[in-house]
Formats: C-alpha cells, structure tokens, sequence
C-alpha cells in the first residue's frame, strides 16, 4: 500500500474503522489487529472497487466484514458455541476511553448481536436507512425497525448508569 | 436528565484519546509476505498447468501422429519445471522474520535470478518447441509416407528446379533457420512478455511497495 494511498484513502474514514473495531474486540492488542486487517483488506480490495457506490461505503462494508470474519476466526479458534445474540468477554481495563459514558455505551453495544453492532454504529453515524442497508446487505425498510428495537435494548443496559 | 445515546456518541468522540490511529508498522510486514504468497501460489499453479499441459500434449500427440513433438514437449518442458520447481525451493528459504525491506529485497533478487536463468533457457526453448514442430510433422504418416516427403515431392512437381540439400528445399532450410534464429534472438524478450502477462499485476505491487517502503526509509 502506497502512503498516499493510506493518506487519501483510508485515513479519512479511519474515524469509523477505529469505532467499528472497537465494537468488535475488548483488548488494545486485539483492536490494532483487527485495524490493520481492515486497512489491508481494503489495499487488498482497492481494484475492485467499481464505483457503483460511494468509496466511504465500500471501506464500511470492508470494515465489517473484516470484523465479522476476525470475530467467527476467534470464536472458532477458542470454540465457542454460542448464539448470535450476546457474546460478551470480558473488556480489559486499559482498553477504555477517557469518557466514562462512552465506555458504558460500548459495554452495551457490545452485548449486542453483531449485525446489531453495525446497525446501530452506521445509525450513529448518521448513515441513512438506504446507506445502512446497502453495507449491511439488507432491506432498507426494516432499518428503521431495527434501529428502534436496537435503542431501547441499549437503554435497558443502559438504564439508570448514564446520567 | 439521562442522556440519549445519539449524545453520548458525539460527545464520547470528541475527546482526543477517542479516536486515536493506531500505529500499523506491521503492516508493511504482512503486505510483503501477502504479495510474495501470492505469487509463489500463481508460481506453482503455473508449474502445474506446464506439467498438465505437457502430458496432455504427450498423449494427444500419439493419437494426432505426432508423437515425435510431444515427447520433445514433454522431455523440454519438463526440464524447464524441474530448473523452475528448484529456483522456487530457494524462494521458500526466504526468512520471513526479516524487515519487510530486506524480505523484499532478499525476493527481489531472487526473481531477478529466476528472469536471468528464464531468459537464457527460453533462447533454446522456442526454437527447440519449434524445431519440435517442424520435425514431428515432418515425420507425420501421410498415407504411407512422411508428410515432409510427400510435400518436398509436391513441391518438385510444381518446381522441377528446386535445389535441394539431402532432400529438403533449400528455401525451406532458410525459412526454418531463419525462424530459429529469431526465436533465439528474440526468446528472453518472448518471456519477458509472457512473464508480465502472467504476473505484470504483483511486479506491479511489488515495486509500488518497494518505494513506498524506500521512501519511508530515506
């Protein structure tokens, strides 16, 4: 990968790189892995993108699927057998933002299924239910629903922790 | 009053520790090792189809009735795999564990090796597989004779005052000599052709990778 490439390409959005894989690992090790996966498969991806949408959507849909795909590795490698639904280890202490509420916000997304996870990050984002769609590979109509049944689950871990 | 989620997000990430960028000065390392990886895969899988290619050549040559050509094929190609199998066993010795410079310079000197030994087998290697030709259709069973026989006499009957040398036109001498000279002559630049047809995409990479890693260095 070129520098430019990386200065042009990847960093611009690093911000939702760093956020999506935050919401997929508990440890600074695990997380600078998963970060340099992400911008690998992106160089490693690069030519064949056909700009039928936009390259911010491209490097989301990369992000995500690099993480989904280290995840199922991990799960494999440690075999756990476990539903979709909540897969929660342990986060280590220095694996935290200097925002208390920030970092109750992750422990609750992270409880969330993984498809979950993106949803909610790319609603967070302000991504539009047409955009969320297009990443996830789903219809943009149960977006809206989804993102709503997403919010009250997180304020029901949330609840009465954040003021 | 509690906070919406949409809040704790933007206020969350607007403080500077949020979004620091981690360092990726491993990713140089893995890059290498992807694109080398890579083409020691399309290495192998293009020494196979040779392999492939060669035997399936071999068999089909006894049913065309030019056996003479594919045993040339077989016996050349061969050769040229069994040189390329061992240049690749010497590709495998490269340390991963070095830099990515020096892994990328170590492969590097390396392929300019296998391209120097390359170049010089293919000014044999054309002309040879078109000697190979030549000679089996030479030979063909042309209803009871070699069909290079039953042309040289058709030629003769057309014209009487062809000279000939042991049998054979001479013009034909100097077509089939003048081709193989232009297949010696111009063989490395034939592979080199090839070559990049082949693997013009991870040279490509490769040297991008190489100044990007020299410019950083500098």
């Amino acid at each position: 990968m070129s520098s430019d490439f990386y200065k042009t390409s990847i960093l611009p959005f690093a911000g939702i790189i760093i956020k999506l894989c935050r919401a997929y690992t508990n440890s600074q090790q695990d997380f600078e892995d998963y970060y340099q996966e992400v911008c690998l498969q992106i160089w490693r991806s690069k030519d064949n993108f056909r700009e039928e949408s936009q390259w911010s959507t491209w490097v989301y849909r990369i992000s995500l699927n690099v993480c989904l795909t280290l995840l199922k590795k991990k799960k494999n490698n440690v075999q756990h057998f476990v539903s979709d639904s909540i897969t929660v280890e342990e986060t280590e202490d220095n694996y935290a933002f200097s925002d208390e509420s920030l970092n109750l916000l992750y422990d609750a997304i992270r409880k969330l299924s993984e498809i979950d996870r993106a949803i909610i990050m790319l609603y967070l984002e302000e991504k539009s239910q047409k955009e969320i769609a297009e990443i996830i590979g789903t219809n943009p109509n149960n977006i809206g629903v989804r993102v709503k049944r997403i919010k009250i689950r997180l304020k029901k871990i949330l609840d009465g922790k954040i003021n | 009053m509690e906070k919406s989620i949409e809040n704790i997000w933007k206020e969350g990430f607007l403080k500077s520790d949020a979004l620091v960028v981690p360092k990726i000065n491993n990713l140089y390392n893995q890059k290498s090792i992807h694109i080398i990886d890579k083409f020691k895969r399309m290495f192998k899988i293009n020494l196979i189809a040779i392999v492939a290619f060669s035997f399936i050549f071999l068999i089909a040559s006894f049913f065309v009735g030019i056996p003479i050509t594919g045993v040339i094929f077989f016996v050349t190609l061969s050769v040229l795999v069994f040189i390329n199998k061992n240049l690749l066993n010497g590709l495998d010795k490269i340390d991963k564990g070095v830099s990515s410079y020096q892994y990328l310079k170590t492969f590097n000197e390396w392929i300019n090796k296998q391209i120097a030994i390359n170049k010089k087998i293919s000014r044999f290697l054309y002309p040879i597989i078109f000697m190979s030709m030549i000679i089996g259709f030479w030979f063909k069973d042309a209803e009871g004779m070699p069909l290079g026989e039953r042309l040289v006499s058709e030629i003769l009957i057309g014209f009487p005052d062809i000279y000939l040398i042991n049998g054979i036109p001479l013009i034909g001498i100097a077509i089939v000599l003048l081709i193989l000279v232009l297949l010696a002559f111009f063989g490395g630049r034939i592979y080199k052709w090839d070559l990049n047809l082949v693997y013009g995409s991870v040279f490509k990479k490769l040297e991008e990778l190489m100044t990007d890693i020299e410019s950083l260095r500098s």
